[in-house]
């Protein structure tokens, strides 16, 4: 397992934990019982996880695995949750959905994490308490906020949640995604895609990039006349060089990139004529739009009070605790982490330092002293991939990039070097999938 | 300048070398912070920290309210960082924000721009994108015609994301310039303009591939006017992002014609001219 990018030790010295407990330490957690349902008994303290994604599901796993004796309940609607890795090979006919779907059996069975399948709809940090809209509320010691993007509709005009039915986001896995897959398949030959992509900070940094790739990959495969036109609020965006030079020479030139100063930067969508408008008024038309909104951290953040006025999370960075609201740890995609990247990897690197924390903090010891690692594979084409990696400790008190760690895939590589990281993109995938939820794609 | 260029250091040198480029127009990572601050480093305001800004305020007691800057709080990439300024102090009557000043604290040179509006330009209000070498403060003074002055500053935290490298790319100077206006104005009241042109903006302070320090080739200079008088005008330097953006007002009082004009230091020079239509 490549994971093991936290000083985390999942073992605990039990008779370290006898002796605390002799002492009073637990004692001192109060499980106040009220709220708390049956399973609660003989805890350590009480964890809830609101979101079930890549840094909630890893915090669930992580807190029971390093002190079984945790109540840990993970709050999380979906059933089965969709991997934003990984869906645009679903975009370009690489990958079936159910591969990148997974379940919380493992979580439940093995770990013994309480899942709860509703919403978490309100929380108050003053009586450390979750509402929940099955009627039921949870007490927590410590909450872990997960919760991931949520689109800021109406921040691009005419982009709302009726135009996203229309002309998909599908920056959410699931549902969105198939739409703009089928919008791909019933487009004619000889059409033009446009994706919208964002200005920073957004999920998933070389996504837009990717997933033109591989509509470019779909497109070439069955519909070889298109071209695909990504519009960019950004001069600059994540891999430039390597996802430029792997476009020429896959697909030659039937994807064209126009930047900020460019006028690519769409200050107008039009659902319904599947058109947009740019900064300085040229209007594009689109066989099949995707719009990549702005964004910000999920709404139950907003709610615990824990975003500032940028619409994201600002944390501790020793703990990913927030540094508004005390007792709720915020990790993944809502948080302000940069320069880590918003992505499933940094997710499941904060999640386990959060745990950490956490498991640390109930015990009544201060908090092990974090680092980070991620890597961001991109496909380009099916045998194709590009990455880069980077490793993230405390400097200054803020996140920093270790100097001389990580880096990207080389410009001149061969086809063989990209054809073994297209391969470690599935390998990483699986690994984090696995370690994340305990599933297998 | 307060502070003298330095050369590369090997860091740099390495960065440059392995194409690392994020940061790269910024020209030098920046001489000591301490070097751009006066002898009043203890004081409380961002601008009372700077020389350049000093000069600006004057003898004046700055208003902090009134003047806003908005930038984010992070930025993932100091190569454009979005910023928008303006005055909403109300003012007394005859009275309009004659000038506004930005400075950034922990770059190489501190000033970014010096914006001179009239009232044809009907809003002090005005966006651009700015180069921030390094986590530092913003900093911005105004000034009105009858000699109000406010001041105000921002701090913005720089990280390069190990996501967001990128390669340098090649310009063409004072190529395609783009200027939108409104398609009508209401007399006298202020219409949103933007405009954009490709430039470098090469700061002089950086090396290119054969390790010469490439020489100082920016706009200095962009000007509007509405039917031959000024309306609005920015001076620029090296902070101002490639491809400067500038997003401001005009408030015409009847239909005529704008002219925009902008001039490098080479001498070279680009012109625009919109109708506006006064309805």
């Amino acid at each position: 397992m490549s994971f093991d990018n936290t000083p985390f030790q999942p073992r605990l010295g039990v008779s370290r934990r006898q002796v605390l407990k002799g002492m009073g330490a637990a004692s001192s957690l109060p499980l106040i019982g009220g709220f708390a349902p049956a399973f609660a008994s003989n805890s350590d303290g009480r964890v809830v996880v609101i979101g079930g994604g890549f840094g909630g599901a890893t915090a669930a796993k992580y807190l029971k695995r390093a002190n079984p004796n945790l109540a840990v309940t993970l709050v999380e609607p979906a059933r089965t949750f969709y991997t934003c890795p990984f869906s645009n090979l679903y975009l370009g006919g690489l990958r079936e959905m159910s591969k990148i779907a997974h379940g919380y059996d493992e979580l439940r069975d093995r770990y013994g994490v309480e899942v709860v399948h509703t919403l978490a709809q309100d929380l108050d940090p003053d009586s450390h308490t979750v509402s929940l809209a099955n009627g039921d509320t949870l007490h927590y010691d410590k909450l872990v906020l997960s919760p991931g993007i949520d689109i800021r509709w109406n921040a691009l005009e005419g982009y709302d949640e009726a135009a996203a039915e229309l002309v998909p986001h599908a920056w959410k896995a699931g549902p969105q995604t198939e739409l703009l897959r089928r919008q791909l398949e019933g487009m004619e030959d000889g059409g033009t895609f446009v994706l919208v992509a964002p200005e920073n900070p957004f999920r998933c940094p070389p996504g837009p990039y990717e997933r033109a790739s591989m509509v470019a990959h779909y497109l070439s495969q069955h519909k070889p006349s298109s071209k695909v036109l990504i519009l960019d609020a950004k001069d600059n965006f994540s891999k430039q060089g390597l996802f430029t030079s792997g476009w020429e020479q896959l697909y030659g030139d039937s994807i064209e990139w126009v930047g900020l100063s460019g006028d690519g930067r769409v200050t107008r969508v039009d659902a319904e004529n599947r058109e947009v408008e740019t900064e300085f008024g040229t209007v594009h038309r689109a066989d099949v739009l995707n719009v990549v909104p702005p964004q910000k951290a999920g709404w139950i953040a907003e709610r615990a009070g824990v975003t500032d006025d940028s619409g994201w999370v600002p944390v501790k960075p020793e703990t990913f605790e927030s540094q508004q609201v005390a007792d709720i740890y915020v990790v993944g995609d809502a948080t302000v982490a940069a320069p880590m990247p918003k992505s499933g990897f940094c997710a499941n690197a904060q999640a386990k330092v959060a745990a950490a924390a956490i498991v640390a903090s109930l015990r009544g010891d201060s908090a092990p002293d974090p680092y980070w690692s991620n890597t961001c594979y991109s496909l380009i084409g099916p045998e194709y991939g590009i990455s880069v990696a980077g490793v993230y400790r405390i400097q200054d008190g803020v996140i920093a990039e270790v100097e001389g760690s990580g880096g990207l895939s080389p410009s001149d590589a061969s086809p063989e070097i990209r054809q073994m990281e297209a391969e470690y993109a599935v390998g990483w995938y699986n690994a984090i999938c696995q370690d994340t939820w305990g599933t297998d794609a | 300048m307060p502070h003298p260029h330095r050369h590369p250091t090997l860091t740099r040198r390495r960065l440059l070398g392995s194409g690392v480029g994020g940061l790269l127009c910024l020209g030098l990572l920046s001489a000591a912070p301490g070097l751009l601050f006066s002898s009043a480093a203890l004081a409380s305001d961002a601008w009372q920290r700077l020389d350049a800004a000093q000069q600006v305020v004057g003898d004046a007691s700055p208003e902090g309210d009134g003047l806003t800057l908005d930038l984010p709080h992070v930025s993932e990439d100091g190569s454009a960082v979005a910023l928008t300024v303006g005055v909403d102090a109300s003012l007394d009557d005859g009275d309009y924000v004659e000038s506004i000043h930005l400075f950034a604290a922990g770059n190489p040179n501190p000033e970014i721009a010096v914006f001179h509006l009239t009232p044809l330009a009907g809003k002090p209000e005005v966006s651009t994108r700015v180069r921030l070498n390094e986590t530092q403060e913003v900093v911005a003074v105004a000034r009105s015609a009858e000699g109000k002055v406010w001041a105000t500053s921002r701090e913005v935290r720089i990280t390069v994301s190990g996501c967001l490298m990128r390669g340098d790319d090649v310009q063409e100077s004072l190529s395609n310039p783009r200027v939108r206006v409104p398609d009508s104005f209401s007399a006298s009241q202020p219409g949103e303009i933007r405009t954009l042109i490709t430039h470098p903006m090469e700061t002089g302070l950086r090396e290119g591939d054969d390790g010469e320090t490439l020489p100082r080739h920016i706009i200095e200079r962009f000007t509007v006017s509405v039917d031959g008088d000024i309306a609005f005008e920015a001076e620029l330097h090296q902070s101002v992002s490639a491809n400067p953006y500038l997003r401001f007002h005009l408030a015409p009082e009847a239909s005529g014609e704008a002219v925009f004009e902008w001039h490098d230091d080479t001498g070279e020079s680009a012109r625009e001219t919109r109708e506006l239509n006064v309805s």
